[in-house]
């Protein structure tokens, strides 16, 4: 990614304008989005891949540019759900405040289990904030009298901009338009940024980095908590729409897994790859539930695992990168025959 | 009380146990490999079916079609490390945790897809037989499959120390690029590894149907605490397995008499935690290799 | 005085690798360390910027302690380093190596680009900015190693065998650039296998045995001293 926006900037500083164009284009496409697209079906699966696309760029940002692969964001998730619903249901705080709350305890969570756990390479790692992330739905199912265990909370429907529920979906589109936006906004801002480089430096070479000044547990943390917030908020836009929550749906493992084959097959450490990841795995799960969920019970499960492996084998470093591989393969091929045929054309 | 306590500690030794022999295989897998096997419970699953369709189709009991079952892991195993794990083996963590995922999600569907979501039990003659040992009592199957592990154990450790495949096998744990610079043919090594490690897991799947029902997400129960008891006895350490896994059963057993049935498995999540914080290479095992990846 | 190491011993289990190693530093010279392999150079390097911590001993910079600072603690006195195997970041391109450097000084990424892009000019890598530094040449890998902790601007960089694989005319190159970096005001240490150029570059010479220090002084010196001839040399070298 950012040798691309150097090549273009380098080459023709008129192409740098064309990205912005691309980009509002596609932002303005899906803002009018719910004017064409009517079908309530399909308007719930835009918004589950939008809530997606928030989550896993920010799972990204712990995964794909610190390096740190979690299995426990799903952790982060429920206490953003549970947090908001909780006082909503309680005190009738509203969930915009309760999103606040969420993302403090969040932050405060993911320092505790980030901080002690980040010198753990790859797969410990993993497994730590698995454990984590279990711990929690244990601990949400056991303590009945705080979140009702298994039963879950319902969240009484009173429509209304306070109280983050409106009739119908279009609403809930737009503002979880925003929160993939903003998601999406701050991970390419910090991919710019000191702390973008730094994280992706660590990556590559721990010893390297630190020889250079870099703090490379401040960075991870600072990566973490970011993550963990914008995890949060959208557990709590999840509580909200869906009306529903319960351990076994947001504190799963599963979700966890979500959040990061999103990331993992769209491309780690890109801003493009959570956005093309959550737009291919989410209707393509959805697809192969509609077209083979009849057939037998499983089946569709069963493909669905298969394209996981073959794209994890074919194409390890994620479909953005590819993507922008062949791109640039197909552009310097026309850039060399465009410049070869004004050769000929010059000679003659 | 005491009379309680005693009891709650010897099915927490028995559990233990369990949790031991499903670890044993997943230990030797990960002290070669590294690689975290998500499909490793989904293995079992499909060898306690296996049983399953063996005593009610011929009537052959668990503890003997052990045998058939083992063979068909082996293969298995061996052919999930060649044909899916060898291609990744240089790819990212994340490449080779997800393609287990994807493995694991796969094997899991395929189970419910041909025997359907309900429970299946495997019966015996022997499966409530119960033998006292002074004041309490200890179930048969349990006994057997406690023996079975302390058998496996025993039996991996013979093969590690006195073949040659198991030393190469050590070998390669230990550091990855001397065992190819000494002629190891590392990729064989692995690929025997993880077939003797699946192997294990089908004994252990098998010698288990007389205790648990078999259903397909019933790997996934077991998983994540077979990783559990992995890191605490310090992965490639049979003995660690062992002494892990009892140690987790009693835990277990007794988080659940003093403190409460629903909180037993963040008891020993917790101390999962703890462990590789503070001692990732766990009791027996190699200390700094989990800092390092694979060398 | 600039930087004072005192007594400082490395063990490992029952090997010595560097044993009571005492010297000092001025602000402004370019002192070589030599020796044979194994002699302990790098494992000195790797205690004195943090990556190791002394069994014994003590490192001073400018007055302070630094003996058990993590390496970013070292950094941020004023300390760089180069490695002996090159550790490009593979992924990024050649200026944003740099750029990792020079953010260290300032972190508005314009203005650190800027730094980086003079600091390639610099050293002679401006042609390769926007090449991937895993496909980088191993002389170019060096001199990215070398303006990626200049970036830092550090009061003292320490070099480890930065021409190692250079043929004589890029040694030639990197030397004039070593004397170039010591005029703008850093001061540095260099490990360095290459005689004609530690020789030809050094104020001062250290000479580390099997972790101990068996000679100390200007070149001429150290090329005459009989146990440098013994353990290192093997004849008496000739400085034209």
């Amino acid at each position: 990614m950012m040798q691309e926006i150097g090549v273009v900037a380098r080459k023709r500083r008129a192409t740098v304008p064309v990205r912005w164009y691309m980009t509002l284009g596609v932002v303005a496409a899906l803002v009018l989005l719910p004017r064409v697209i009517t079908t309530p079906y399909y308007l719930h699966l835009l918004i589950l891949v939008l809530l997606y696309v928030g989550l896993s760029s920010a799972w990204n940002l712990t995964g794909g540019f610190a390096g740190q692969l979690s299995l426990g964001h799903a952790g982060f998730f429920g206490i953003g759900a549970y947090a908001s619903t909780l006082l909503f249901l309680n005190f009738g705080l509203s969930p915009w405040i309760g999103m606040v709350v969420g993302m403090l305890l969040a932050v405060v969570a993911g320092a505790a289990i980030g901080y002690p756990c980040f010198r753990l390479r790859g797969p410990f790692f993993a497994l730590a904030t698995l454990a984590f992330g279990e711990v929690l739905r244990v601990v949400s199912i056991s303590w009945r009298d705080l979140t009702q265990g298994s039963n879950g909370l319902s969240i009484p429907f009173k429509p209304g901009f306070a109280n983050m529920m409106w009739h119908g979906k279009e609403m809930f589109f737009y503002v979880i338009l925003v929160y993939a936006l903003v998601a999406v906004g701050i991970v390419w801002q910090i991919e710019r940024s000191r702390l973008g480089y730094y994280l992706i430096a660590l990556k590559e070479d721990d010893s390297a980095a630190r020889m250079l000044g870099i703090d490379t547990t401040r960075c991870k943390l600072y990566a973490m908590l970011i993550s963990a917030a914008l995890t949060a908020v959208g557990g709590v836009f999840y509580a909200q729409y869906v009306g529903f929550i319960e351990p076994y749906s947001v504190f799963d493992v599963n979700q966890s897994v979500q959040f990061a084959l999103i990331s993992i097959i769209g491309g780690l450490g890109t801003v493009l790859g959570p956005v093309l990841g959550a737009f291919i795995m989410i209707p393509l799960s959805e697809m192969l539930r509609a077209a083979f969920g009849g057939a037998a019970r499983g089946f569709h499960l069963v493909l669905y695992g298969l394209i996981l492996m073959a794209v994890v084998m074919i194409v390890p470093q994620g479909l953005a990168l590819e993507v922008k591989d062949r791109y640039k393969r197909w552009w310097m091929a026309r850039q060399s025959a465009i410049s070869r045929r004004k050769g000929q054309a010059d000679a003659v | 009380m005491d009379l309680m306590l005693g009891q709650v500690l010897i099915s927490g030794i028995l559990l233990g146990g369990i949790y031991a022999l499903i670890s044993m295989g997943l230990t030797l897998i990960f002290g070669v490999t590294r690689i975290v096997n998500f499909a490793h419970g989904e293995f079992m699953m499909l060898s306690m079916f296996a049983a399953s369709v063996l005593s009610q189709q011929y009537g052959l009991d668990p503890y003997v079609a052990v045998i058939p079952i083992a063979a068909l892991a082996f293969l298995a195993g061996a052919a999930t490390q060649r044909i899916i794990i060898q291609p990744l083996l240089n790819a990212s963590h994340a490449s080779q945790i997800f393609v287990t995922m994807g493995l694991s999600i796969t094997l899991m569907n395929v189970a419910l897809m041909v025997w359907g979501a309900d429970f299946q039990s495997v019966r015996t003659p022997y499966e409530a037989v119960v033998l006292p040992l002074g004041p309490w009592s200890v179930g048969v199957p349990r006994l057997v499959t406690f023996l079975v592990a302390v058998a496996m154990m025993v039996g991996l450790m013979l093969f590690l120390n006195r073949t040659y495949m198991g030393k190469a096998i050590t070998a390669v744990s230990q550091d990855r690029m001397a065992a190819l610079l000494m002629g190891i043919d590392v990729n064989r090594v692995y690929v025997v590894a993880f077939g003797i490690g699946i192997a294990c897991v089908g004994v252990a799947g098998a010698v288990l149907t007389p205790i648990y029902s078999v259903f397909p997400t019933v790997g996934q129960y077991f998983a994540l605490t077979a990783y559990v008891v992995v890191v605490l006895g310090g992965f490639g350490s049979m003995v660690g397995a062992m002494v892990g896994g009892m140690s987790i059963g009693v835990v277990e057993a007794l988080s659940g008499y003093f403190i409460s049935p629903g909180l037993k498995e963040a008891v020993y999540l917790l101390i999962f935690i703890a462990v590789l914080v503070i001692r990732p290479s766990g009791l027996f095992g190699i200390v700094g290799a989990e800092e390092m990846g694979v060398k | 005085m600039l930087f004072e190491v005192k007594g400082i011993t490395r063990t490992f289990g029952g090997l010595a690798a560097v044993r009571d190693v005492s010297f000092r530093i001025e602000p402004g010279e370019i002192v070589g360390l030599i020796g044979p392999n194994g002699a302990g150079k790098t494992t000195l390097f790797n205690v004195v910027t943090g990556f190791l911590p002394p069994t014994r001993g003590e490192v001073e910079f400018e007055g302070q302690r630094i003996s058990g600072l993590l390496p970013d603690r070292v950094c941020q006195r004023g300390i760089g380093r180069t490695f002996q195997v090159v550790k490009p970041f593979g992924n990024m391109t050649t200026l944003q190596n740099t750029m990792v450097g020079t953010f260290f000084q300032d972190a508005d990424p314009r203005r650190a680009k800027r730094a980086a892009e003079e600091l390639l000019e610099f050293l002679g890598l401006a042609h390769r900015r926007e090449a991937l530094a895993k496909n980088l040449t191993i002389a170019d890998r060096k001199r990215l190693e070398l303006a990626r902790a200049l970036g830092t601007k550090p009061k003292l960089l320490l070099l480890d065998e930065v021409m190692a694989g250079l043929n004589p005319a890029e040694v030639a190159d990197l030397l004039g650039l070593l004397r170039e970096i010591r005029t703008r005001g850093t001061t540095l240490f260099v490990i360095e296998h290459i005689m004609a150029a530690i020789m030809a570059i050094s104020d001062r010479i250290l000479v580390l045995h099997n972790g101990g220090l068996i000679a100390h002084g200007p070149p001429r010196q150290v090329a005459d001293d009989q146990a440098v001839i013994d353990a290192y040399l093997g004849e008496r070298y000739l400085i034209a």
